[in-house]
């Protein structure tokens, strides 16, 4: 972007009458043209809002944190040069770099780095805080030739790599990665000229990288939640069902490495909580015993459903899809047949189809560059690692059909259904929860990070983070109903429940259930308000709310949310089951 | 109005958005309170960028209206063109 198309996106998103979304950016320098990019990257990424930008004062870096702290902001670009550590470091200074002095300048830079490090903490709990590393040239600190590094430039790169690795452990602060950067050369970032007229030290090319890597960072794509693989010349070299389980290969010495780095990828997948499946054309017994060989690069369990038969692959999917109950667009289909990939792509256009080059490593290694980003994700979670195993479990009980739903079955399974009505602002399931949950959600409406923790500071608000566990392991956390009780002119409270979804996982548990006997019990509201709203994908809240007698009837009322309430006294009155053991979890 | 006059008004209209078309070409530091130094030098590079010359610090900082601008525009450009 350049700075005359960032002014006009300025200027035309400036009479737009969006929702005001302050953000801070903040910096030892003048923020001049990063100011303007930043807010035009941005107003990208929210369109229709009013995106203001929040500046600190020159060369107070940490007051500027400080500020932030206490402000109304949604977010945080805090950008660090080399001056913020020692200001000897920076062009503007006479203080100079000599080398009896350099010692002190080390010392100096340790000292400000904790400084930093302490500053960032208030803010990083209030919303999220994007920080770019300093990307500017060093001054010629060294007394070697430029080709040559020297013993102070590594010390304060090595300053600069442990300041920034404890950081990265901040609630809400994330690092821009330095390599993004990289894009544009060290000798194409400084503007030596407008740092010492104006204070600003970029060039509008770099000044642009830096707003975009920003904005990146602070809203970044939901992640996708499912990777569907194929197996023959994808997940290994060969065609099992030809040459047999035993010459099926990825490995270095049998010149195959490029599977065997894909199948570390799926492994590393997994772990991160990515639910993975085969979608194979083969024979299932041959499939599982190929599967089962010790030396396959993951778990052969990571894979589930493994779907292996003849039909066309798009059945497999869909299959799949309804075993792991997610949206197509949320899955990823890899397969070395462009047909196959074709065929998929035709029944599902929403899912990500990616095809797989075995025998080109340059693709392949992108191809993995390629699945960090979709799959990439700021915080890893409990809930991550116990997905794949409860999607096993949800998928049993899938099997028992009705009998799954009976009030007897339900109750042995010795569940245990925790409602956590602190507010946790470091706990970051919740919002992801909202932020990712389609299907039993209230109205589809997703929070940002920095909205977040304004909704949570208000004392009105009334949050519940269900959690469940019963004897086929715990799901985690799984449901969120984030609202405001709020007493009428009569002194008769409301809850106004604004956001309420459950993870497609704790479905069929009735746990919707004992959320709501929760929330009349918590807050002794006489009615429950629902901010309803009817999307593409939540015809499983809808069905939930016609059951419990909130929805009045369709064709009365189709999407009134004024409409959608319940009182306390036709709640109890319809004495729903509640089969598990409640706990309340309070301050 | 010519071609250069429409381009550098619309550079003056993305800095400064409040003013109408008609204040534009009678912009100055004098009468145009947001016409500060920041605005100056975001003025600076959005005329850089548009017209591709490398303005002049020193010289940029004595145009303070924007027929003063405009002139030293033309006459850059003209320079270029050289």
């Amino acid at each position: 972007m350049t700075l005359n198309q960032a002014l006009a996106l300025i200027r035309s998103a400036r009479d737009s009458g969006g929702e005001k979304q302050p953000h801070c950016l903040l910096c030892g320098f003048e923020p001049l043209h990063l100011k303007t990019l930043f807010q035009a990257h941005l107003l990208e990424r929210l369109p229709g809002s009013a995106v203001e930008i929040q500046t600190g004062i020159y060369g107070d870096l940490p007051g500027g944190l400080a500020a932030a702290a206490e402000s109304s902001a949604l977010g945080a670009a805090v950008v660090l040069e080399w001056s913020d550590f020692d200001p000897r470091l920076g062009l503007r200074s006479s203080g100079g770099w000599a080398e009896h002095l350099q010692p002190d300048i080390l010392a100096s830079a340790r000292q400000r780095a904790a400084h930093i490090e302490t500053a960032l903490e208030k803010p990083g709990r209030r919303m999220p805080v994007a920080l770019v590393p300093p990307s500017l040239p060093l001054l010629p600190l060294g007394n070697t030739v430029s080709a040559q590094a020297s013993v102070v430039e590594l010390e304060l790169e090595h300053l600069l790599a442990s300041f920034l690795s404890r950081a990265a452990r901040l609630p809400g602060v994330r690092i821009v990665q330095r390599n993004r950067l990289d894009r544009i050369p060290v000798a194409e970032r400084l503007d030596a000229k407008m740092e010492l007229l104006a204070g600003f030290p970029y060039t509008v090319p770099f000044a642009d990288l830096l707003a975009a890597s920003l904005a990146d960072v602070l809203y970044q794509p939901s992640p996708r939640k499912g990777l569907i693989t194929d197996l023959d010349d994808t997940l290994w070299a060969g065609i099992v069902g030809e040459i047999g389980v035993e010459h099926v290969s990825w490995h270095q010495e049998s010149h195959s490495q490029t599977h065997g780095l894909y199948q570390q990828m799926l492994g590393h997948l997994a772990g991160c909580g990515v639910l993975l499946a085969v979608c194979s054309k083969n024979e299932l017994t041959t499939v599982e015993q190929a599967l089962a060989r010790p030396d396959l690069f993951l778990k052969s369990e990571s894979l589930f459903p493994v779907c292996a038969d003849w039909e066309p692959k798009s059945k497999a999917v869909a299959r799949i899809l309804r075993t792991w109950n997610i949206a197509e667009d949320a899955v990823v289909f890899i397969d070395d047949s462009p047909m196959e990939l074709d065929e998929v792509r035709r029944a599902f256009p929403g899912i990500t189809c990616r095809q797989f080059h075995g025998k080109d490593p340059a693709k392949v290694w992108q191809l993995l560059g390629e699945l960090r980003d979709l799959f990439g994700k700021p915080l890893l979670m409990e809930e991550d690692r116990l997905r794949q195993a409860s999607i096993r479990a949800s998928a049993q009980l899938d099997e028992m059909g009705d009998e799954a739903a009976s009030p007897e079955f339900l109750r042995s399974l010795d569940g245990k259904v925790t409602l956590d009505w602190r507010i946790t602002p470091g706990d970051k399931r919740p919002l992801e929860l909202i932020n990712k949950t389609n299907q039993f959600n209230l109205n589809g409406l997703r929070i940002g990070e920095g909205e977040w923790q304004r909704a949570l500071e208000d004392p009105a608000t009334v949050l519940a983070v269900v959690s469940y566990a019963d004897k086929f392991g715990p799901l985690g956390k799984v449901a969120v109903a984030l609202g405001k009780a709020e007493p009428d002119e009569n002194g008769v409270t409301r809850l106004h429940i604004s956001h309420w979804v459950m993870s497609c996982r704790a479905f069929s548990r009735r746990l919707e259930y004992h959320t709501l006997e929760g929330l009349f019990r918590h807050t002794g509201a006489a009615e429950i308000v629902f901010a309803f709203a009817e999307t593409e994908k939540n015809k499983p809240l809808r069905d939930f709310l016609r059951a419990a007698g909130i929805a009045p009837p369709a064709a009365e009322v189709p999407n009134a949310s004024a409409a959608y309430r319940l009182t306390r006294d036709a709640f109890y009155a319809q004495n729903h089951v509640l089969p598990h053991e409640t706990v309340d979890v309070k301050i | 109005m010519n071609d250069t006059e429409k381009r550098l008004a619309l550079c003056f209209a993305n800095v400064f958005p409040e003013l109408s078309d008609d204040q534009i070409r009678r912009a100055s530091t004098a009468s145009i309170a947001a016409w500060d130094s920041v605005a100056h030098i975001t003025l600076l590079t959005s005329i850089g960028e548009e017209f591709g010359i490398d303005l002049d610090f020193e010289e940029f900082a004595e145009a303070n209206s924007f027929a003063a601008v405009l002139e030293l525009v033309r006459a850059r450009s003209a320079n270029a063109g050289n």
